[in-house]
C-alpha cells in the first residue's frame, strides 16, 4: 500500500493532471472523514444543521417581515434585496465550507494545540490539509436557504432573463467565494503571529458579508467608498445586481465594471496565499 | 436567607465579574466589531425610514437608540449565545459542582449575574457612550425614567438567565447539546427584538411573540428606556417581566432536578 501510493506520487510529479485528480481525491477523503463523524449523534445533527439555516433564515426573514410597513429600502423592493442578500449569503456559505479550516479561529486553534505541527510533517500538500480540516456539514442547509432567497428574489423581480445575465450572477458568486476565502486565508495567516487578529478578521471577513447582504448605496458615502475602492466589496454582488436590474453604476463607472467580480474574487485570493507561503516560511511553532 | 449564607453567592458573582477584566485586547476588538455591526444596522434602518418621520411610534432617533441599545446588551444578555453549563456537564465538572453545599441553580446565577454586570460596564455603557457621541441617543425621561429603566434591564437578564439555563440543561439529555443551544439563540435573536424592533412586525406576529417569553428579555427593556411604554404602561411591562422570570426560573429548577436524577458521571 505504501510502496503504490509512493509510486503515485512518483508519477504524479510528472504528470499535472494526474496530480491535481490524486490532491483531489486526498482531499475528498479527508472531508468523508469529517462527514462521517459529524453524522454520529444523526439527532443533534439534525438540530444543528436546522439552526444552521435559522441563523439566516431569522435575520432575512425579521427584515421580510418589516419591510411592508416601510414600503422599500431606499428605492429597493424586497425581491430586489432578496437577490443581493441571496447572492451574499450563497457565497459565503459555500465559501465557509470549502476555507473554514483557514479561517482564523480554527486555525488559531490548530496553532496553539500544536496539532498544526503535524499538518507539516504529514506528507501531503499544506493547503490540501487545511482545506480539509474544517468541512460543516451543517451549512448545508444555509446552502439551501441561500439559494432559495435568491430563487424568491429572481421570481420578484422585473428582469427578461439571458444567458449574460444569469453568467453574471454565477460570476459574482465565484468572484465572492475567492474573496472571502482570500480574507479567510489573510486571517488565518496572521495566527501565526498574533492570536488577536482573529478578533479584528471578523470585520472584514463577517461584516463584510454582512455589509454586501444591502444594497450598498444606502451606507454613508465614506463606508461606501471604501468597501468599493480601498477594499473592493462593491464589485463582488453589489455591482452585478445593479446591471442586471437595469440601473446604472454609481460615481459614472462603466457598465462593463459590472463583470470584474470573477476577476477582482481570485486576484484577492492569489494574493492571500502569497502571504500564506511567507506565513508557513516564517513560522516557528506554538513551542510543543 | 440569612447573611451567612449569601457568602458564597457573592463572591461567585464578584469573582465571575473579575474575571471579564482579563482580556483587555479582546474587549477593544469586540467593542470595534461591535460599532461597525450596529452602523450597518443603523444605516439599513434610517434607509428603512426614508423620509418618514415616524414609523409603530418610533422615530428614526428611536431607532438608533434602540440599535445602540441592543448592541450594548450582547455581551451583558448573552445574546449570542451561552454554552458554559452545557459544557460543565459534557467534561463532568458538574461532578464536583454538585458536591458544594449551596445550590446549583443559585450559584449559577450568582456567577452569571457578576458576568452580565461586569459585561455591561465595561462593554454596554462604553458603547453607549460611543454611540452618545458618534449618533443622537435618546436617554430615559427623568429619574423615574432610569430606574424603571434600571429594573426592566436587570429582569432582562434574569428572565434571559432562566431560558439560557433551561437551554443547557438539554445537555443531561443529549450528547450534543450545541445544535438545541444554536436553534435557541436564532430563535431568541428574531423574538426577543433583537434583529429588529418587535414594533416593526405586523401585528399577529406580535400577537403570538405576546404569549412567550421572549419580549422580556430584551424588548420590553428597550420600550421603557424609549418611553414607548411610560408610567402605569411601563409598570405592566416590568410586571409581566417578573412573572415570566419567576415562571422560568421555576421550571428551570424542576428540569434541573429530573436532569439531575439521570445524570451517569463517567470516570473519577
Amino acid at each position: 500500500m505504501g510502496e503504490r501510493s509512493a509510486l503515485s506520487r512518483q508519477q504524479s510529479a510528472d504528470d499535472p493532471l494526474l496530480s491535481a485528480r490524486h490532491l483531489l481525491r486526498l482531499y475528498f477523503r479527508l472531508l468523508g472523514a469529517q462527514v462521517r463523524s459529524q453524522l454520529v449523534y444523526r439527532t443533534a445533527f439534525a438540530l444543528d444543521a436546522l439552526a444552521a439555516a435559522l441563523i439566516t433564515g431569522a435575520e432575512f426573514a425579521a427584515f421580510a417581515l418589516v419591510l411592508p410597513r416601510f414600503g422599500g429600502l431606499g428605492g429597493w423592493t424586497l425581491g430586489e434585496v432578496a437577490l443581493l442578500y441571496g447572492l451574499a449569503e450563497l457565497a459565503f456559505v459555500l465559501m465557509d465550507l470549502a476555507f473554514g479550516g483557514f479561517d482564523a479561529p480554527n486555525l488559531s486553534a490548530h496553532v496553539r494545540a500544536g496539532t498544526f505541527d503535524t499538518f507539516l510533517l504529514r506528507p501531503v500538500p499544506l493547503p490540501v490539509q487545511v482545506f480539509g480540516s474544517d468541512f460543516a456539514l451543517r451549512r448545508l442547509t444555509r446552502v439551501g436557504l441561500g439559494a432559495a432567497i435568491v430563487a424568491y428574489g429572481v421570481g420578484q423581480v422585473d428582469v427578461p432573463w439571458d444567458v449574460g445575465k444569469v453568467a453574471l450572477l454565477a460570476g459574482s458568486v465565484l468572484g465572492t467565494i475567492a474573496f472571502f476565502g482570500g480574507l479567510f486565508v489573510v486571517g488565518g495567516t496572521l495566527t501565526f503571529w498574533t492570536v488577536e487578529s482573529v478578533e479584528a478578521m471578523n470585520v472584514l471577513t463577517y461584516g463584510g458579508r454582512t455589509l454586501i447582504s444591502y444594497p450598498l448605496g444606502i451606507y454613508p458615502a465614506a463606508l461606501r467608498k471604501t468597501f468599493t475602492y480601498l477594499i473592493p466589496a462593491a464589485f463582488l454582488s453589489y455591482f452585478p445586481v445593479l446591471h442586471v436590474l437595469g440601473r446604472p453604476l454609481p460615481d459614472g463607472l462603466p457598465g462593463w465594471a459590472a463583470s470584474l467580480s470573477p476577476l477582482v474574487g481570485p486576484l484577492m485570493l492569489s494574493a492571500a496565499f502569497a502571504f500564506w507561503r511567507v506565513g508557513v516560511r516564517r513560522y516557528h511553532g506554538a513551542g510543543n | 436567607m440569612g447573611g451567612p449564607h449569601l457568602r458564597p453567592y457573592l463572591s461567585a458573582a464578584r469573582l465571575s465579574f473579575r474575571r471579564q477584566f482579563a482580556y483587555p485586547a479582546a474587549t477593544f476588538w469586540g467593542l470595534t466589531t461591535n460599532l461597525f455591526f450596529g452602523a450597518l444596522r443603523i444605516a439599513v434602518l434610517l434607509a428603512l425610514f426614508g423620509a418618514r418621520p415616524q414609523v409603530a411610534g418610533f422615530t428614526p432617533q428611536d431607532a438608533i437608540t434602540y440599535t445602540g441599545l441592543t448592541q450594548a446588551f450582547i455581551g451583558a444578555l448573552s445574546l449570542f449565545g451561552w454554552y458554559d453549563l452545557m459544557r460543565t456537564v459534557h467534561r463532568g465538572e458538574v461532578a464536583t459542582e454538585l458536591l458544594r453545599p449551596h445550590s446549583f441553580l443559585g450559584f449559577w446565577f450568582a456567577q452569571d449575574a457578576g458576568r452580565a454586570a461586569a459585561q455591561f460596564m465595561l462593554r454596554g455603557v462604553t458603547i453607549l457612550a460611543l454611540y452618545a457621541l458618534l449618533w443622537d441617543l435618546k436617554l430615559p425621561e427623568g429619574p423615574l425614567g432610569w430606574v424603571l429603566t434600571l429594573l426592566s434591564a436587570v429582569l432582562a437578564w434574569a428572565c434571559g438567565f432562566a431560558f439560557r439555563f433551561l437551554v443547557n440543561c438539554a445537555a443531561f439529555w443529549s450528547p450534543d447539546a450545541v445544535g438545541i443551544g444554536r436553534f435557541a439563540w436564532a430563535l431568541l435573536g428574531l423574538c426577543c427584538g433583537f434583529l429588529m424592533p418587535l414594533a416593526f412586525f405586523s401585528a399577529w406576529f406580535q400577537n403570538v411573540l405576546a404569549w412567550t417569553p421572549f419580549p422580556s428579555m430584551m424588548n420590553s427593556t428597550v420600550e421603557v428606556w424609549l418611553g414607548v411604554k411610560a408610567g402605569a404602561e411601563a409598570l405592566g411591562v416590568l410586571g409581566v417581566q417578573a412573572a415570566w422570570t419567576v415562571a422560568l426560573l421555576g421550571l428551570a429548577r424542576f428540569v434541573l432536578g429530573r436532569g439531575l436524577r439521570r445524570l451517569e458521571v463517567a470516570g473519577g
